[in-house]
């Protein structure tokens, strides 16, 4: 389909394939666009990310923990 | 609150003979995938598993079954020893005398890249060998791993 300059809506819509299309590679079995922010950054950084990552998500999980014991 | 770059510095610091493998060697390879320990493939010789002991010692390192249990070892254990699997105050860590596919710590050793990190020169299993050794465990988060891997290597060869 053509873009049609004056259609903005339609312009982002092709601009973002949908979740899972293979043209983004997201919502596949590998995010290609993640893994490629990933490859630019070096292994160390690579590796602080993760930590980033394994503690934020240990603090989600414990205030998830919290809210639940709460509204018992 | 888990630090396993910090995990990583000190056996380096601590001149510990090691091949990282497992999900972090995954993960400085480009994996986005996140991780929970540190694999370590190591020689379990008493002077190396001494110089293990020493770069924890101030971080309560405990065995991962018997969490009541400090790691302390003596000789004679050492000498038992075929894996280590450890908790510490910075996360767990895991010290294999093999890997699955691969073979003792001499074989893994061959198939490394050094990446360079703060403390000094890290060696990291290779991409293909560390395919091998997840595809060679073959749990379903291995096999996603394996996953990734195989699109890095696409990547680095576009």
């Amino acid at each position: 389909m053509k873009t049609d300059p004056t259609n903005p809506v339609q312009e982002l819509k092709e601009a973002a394939p949908p979740y899972g299309s293979p043209a983004t590679g997201i919502g596949g079995d590998v995010d290609i666009a993640l893994l490629r922010a990933s490859l630019a950054m070096t292994p160390w950084e690579r590796m602080k990310a993760n930590d980033d990552a394994l503690n934020f998500g240990e603090s989600l999980r414990e205030a998830m923990k919290k809210r639940n014991e709460q509204s018992l | 609150m888990n630090n396993l770059c910090e995990l990583l510095r000190r056996l380096i610091a601590g001149e510990v003979e090691f091949v990282l493998v497992g999900g972090f060697a995954a993960v400085a390879h480009g994996v986005t995938l996140v991780t929970r320990d540190v694999d370590v493939c190591c020689r379990f010789s008493e002077e190396n598993l001494m110089r293990i002991q020493h770069a924890l010692a101030d971080l309560h390192p405990v065995h991962r079954s018997r969490p009541d249990m400090p790691l302390q070892l003596t000789p004679e254990q050492c000498a038992g020893l075929k894996n280590l699997y450890l908790k510490t105050d910075l996360g767990v860590l895991d010290c294999l005398g093999e890997v699955l596919g691969v073979g003792g710590f001499d074989q893994v050793a061959q198939h490394v890249v050094e990446v360079e990190v703060p403390a000094g020169r890290c060696r990291v299993l290779d991409l293909d060998t560390l395919i091998i050794a997840k595809e060679a465990v073959g749990r379903d988060h291995d096999l996603v791993t394996v996953k990734h891997l195989k699109e890095i290597k696409k990547e680095q060869n576009r």
